[in-house]
């Protein structure tokens, strides 16, 4: 199972959204889909949905080019919302029957995923009477319960409990365990590296960065020291600009070039009382700020 | 088209579950079976009341020196059977008083045969006396001056009293007869289209705001979303309008013995059946294409509370073709030039052309015009609609201007 996009490029009047956007995803591993406020997400996925038609590109699912509000497709956006006057089986039934499944089997998939997610008691209710993490859990059903083969998850932990949280988080596994494809779009980075193999950031619409996390770690460049000591301030003298104070105290020293770590790792711990030095491993975070942190559009 | 019958249902399902929905049906049928009922419960009270007259209001008549007071009086009670006339001296201030403390109604204090002053307490709009009181002077004077020619009371009382028949017949529409039912169909038909109209219009931005149009969007076409809700509250309309008209008709033909025949409410349920069918067709297309370009401003809305001013230019269409139509149909004259135009305009001939046929005779391809350019226009509207809708449901904040929404179709 294969979802690929193809070279997509779409434009809103004058202002080009997205330019030459490839990627693939396979089933059985989770894709994440990183980008400032309005670098393009949104749009890519509407994209993948058949919202609207790129203007140049195509998205294929196994081969074959995917049309309009595709069935086999589950969406959780950002922007949650459904009918909050409605009844909660009613409106999950309504929007399982949407992606085509008889009644039956609608009625069927939703109790078990009320199920799944402790809300069957619920059932009845009308969804302004829940909680905003309850609500949450039930927009998450009308993604999944259709059993569809793409999952796209925009921002899913936000507004979770931690044992909500947890609670999603095995269902996202199990789901990549059944062989989906998962697309995250998500800010918070923790729940990108826990789950996602592969990612690609946007950056004012094109694609910044994308492949394996495990290689992009690999890759990144390891020009940087990280120091623990008491003599900071020395160490910060002696060193001028190429040394500065991270976030915890411990301080970040540029080398000239990756090939200077070894000399320089031996030099710091002959000259100075170090409590410990290591090469810079950079987190998720820093290399989207890296990669994405161009003005916003 | 699974998808459209899947929105279709949820739709008319939200429609029924809707209390309001069905409170004001209900109330409707309630409120029209008591009017149904009330000539048989009130005849059914009415047995053993009193003697018609005891309450008749009373009219004062105070004739002038050397009239003949009895003569006075037969003529104004002849002229004015639902009052108790009485006549006496003239007396201004007592007359007033009786008038203003509501011992009387009215008063007609005669300076001469051809002159008198009329005195009531309030003059309603719709008040006559004064007409009906020259008819009587009239007649007095007229008496006074035969018998002054020397003809005997007897004679004179005579050929006064000739009456003239008459016969009417109409070979086209009897417009008399044909008015309440029209007037009642139209003002039903622009009541559905602007209540449901509105209905369409905040169903759509109440989803949009909802942010519940993020998912709809993925889920299903925009087309088949729309349709589904128009059709739907199309649907919904007629149901309610057809239970509303059964059980008035049922109503009707249970106590059919308490109306007079020729009477307002009976001529309602004599209205050819052809005319039903017209109506029928009409109310279809006519809801149709106002009810597309509802949903479509409701795709355009980003908030419920911007529907009433976006959907002000086309409420105000459909106002303006109401006005025209009443206009014309109370001038007496359907088939003026305004209303020709208006029969083959599509907002406006489903109203137009309905009172047309209703009230005067249209031959049969004029009728045939209007409905095929309704139809082609309901395809087309409901075309240029549903470009709108997918459009629309996916801009948020101030309402687009037009010129933004043609550059976005166009774009898409």
């Amino acid at each position: 199972m294969k979802l690929e996009l193809k070279g997509i490029q779409k434009s809103f009047g004058e202002k080009k959204v997205l330019q030459d956007i490839s990627f693939s995803a396979e089933g059985g591993g989770a894709f994440g889909l990183l980008g400032r406020n309005g670098a393009g997400k949104t749009t890519t996925i509407r994209i993948l949905m058949g919202v609207f038609p790129p203007d140049e590109g195509e998205v294929v699912f196994d081969g074959s080019p995917i049309g309009p509000a595709p069935s086999g497709m589950g969406y959780l956006p950002e922007e949650r919302g459904l009918y909050p006057k409605k009844k909660i089986l009613d409106q999950l039934v309504y929007f399982a029957r949407l992606k085509g499944m008889g009644r039956q089997d609608a009625v069927r998939a939703v109790n078990n995923w009320l199920e799944r997610l402790d809300m069957t008691e619920y059932r009845s209710k009308r969804l302004d009477t829940l909680s905003k993490g309850n609500q949450q859990k039930i927009q998450l059903i009308t993604a999944l319960a259709h059993d569809p083969q793409v999952i796209i998850l925009d921002e899913p932990f936000s507004g979770l409990d931690p044992v909500n949280a947890m609670l999603l988080k095995d269902v996202v596994k199990e789901e990549i365990a059944r062989g989906k494809i998962l697309l995250f779009s998500s800010h918070q980075m923790n729940y990108i590296e826990e789950f996602c193999d592969r990612i690609a950031i946007l950056n004012q619409g094109r694609i910044a960065l994308q492949g394996s996390l495990h290689d992009i770690r690999r890759n990144y460049v390891r020009d940087r020291l990280v120091v623990h000591a008491e003599c900071r301030e020395k160490i910060m003298a002696d060193l001028g600009d190429c040394c500065t104070s991270g976030e915890k105290g411990e301080l970040l020293i540029r080398l000239d070039s990756p090939e200077d770590k070894q000399r320089m790792m031996r030099l710091l711990t002959e000259k100075y009382n170090l409590d410990g030095i290591r090469v810079f491993e950079p987190s998720l975070n820093d290399i989207f700020v890296e990669y994405a942190g161009g003005p916003e559009s | 088209m699974k998808q459209f019958t899947t929105i279709l249902r949820f739709e008319l399902e939200n429609y029924f579950k809707n209390k309001i929905f069905l409170g004001i049906t209900l109330i409707l049928v309630a409120l029209i079976a008591g009017i149904m009922f009330f000539p048989r419960l009130s005849a059914g009270f009415g047995k053993g009341a009193e003697p018609v007259g005891k309450d008749q209001p009373v009219m004062l008549v105070m004739p002038a020196e050397g009239m003949d007071a009895d003569a006075v009086r037969a003529a104004f009670a002849e002229a004015f059977p639902g009052y108790q006339v009485q006549t006496g001296e003239q007396d201004a201030d007592g007359m007033r008083t009786r008038i203003t403390s509501g011992q009387a109604e009215c008063a007609f204090v005669l300076e001469s045969l051809t002159s008198y002053t009329y005195y009531v307490n309030n003059l309603s709009m719709q008040d006559s006396k004064t007409s009906r009181a020259d008819e009587a002077m009239q007649k007095l004077y007229r008496m006074d001056a035969m018998m002054e020619s020397g003809i005997s009371a007897e004679t004179a009382g005579q050929i006064l009293a000739v009456g003239i028949e008459h016969r009417t017949e109409s070979l086209g529409k009897d417009q008399g007869e044909n008015f309440f039912y029209t007037y009642l169909m139209i003002v039903a038909l622009y009541m559905v289209i602007i209540l449901y109209g509105q209905m369409v219009a905040t169903n759509v931005a109440a989803e949009k705001s909802s942010r519940a149009m993020e998912l709809l969007i993925t889920s299903a076409e925009p087309v088949s979303m729309m349709f589904g809700k128009v059709m739907a509250s199309c649907l919904a309309g007629l149901l309610q309008l057809a239970v509303i008209f059964g059980s008035a008709c049922l109503c009707f033909n249970l106590n059919r013995a308490y109306f007079e025949d020729g009477s307002i409410i009976s001529s309602v349920f004599d209205m050819p059946l052809s005319l039903l069918v017209y109506m029928l067709v009409f109310f279809i297309l006519g809801f149709l294409i106002y009810a597309f370009l509802f949903g479509a401003i409701g795709s355009t809305a980003s908030k419920v509370e911007d529907i009433n001013t976006s959907s002000m230019p086309l409420t105000l269409l459909l106002v303006a073709a109401f006005m025209v139509v009443m206009f014309s149909m109370t001038g007496g004259s359907v088939d003026n030039p305004a209303m020709l135009v208006f029969s083959y305009l599509p907002f406006t001939s489903p109203i137009a052309m309905f009172a047309r046929i209703a009230m005067s005779t249209v031959p049969f391809y004029e009728t045939a015009l209007s409905i095929a350019v309704l139809v082609v226009s309901v395809f087309g509207i409901g075309v240029v609609a549903a470009k709108i809708y997918r459009v629309g449901v996916l801009l948020y904040g101030t309402p687009p201007r037009i010129t933004s929404i043609l550059k976005a179709i166009r774009r898409a």
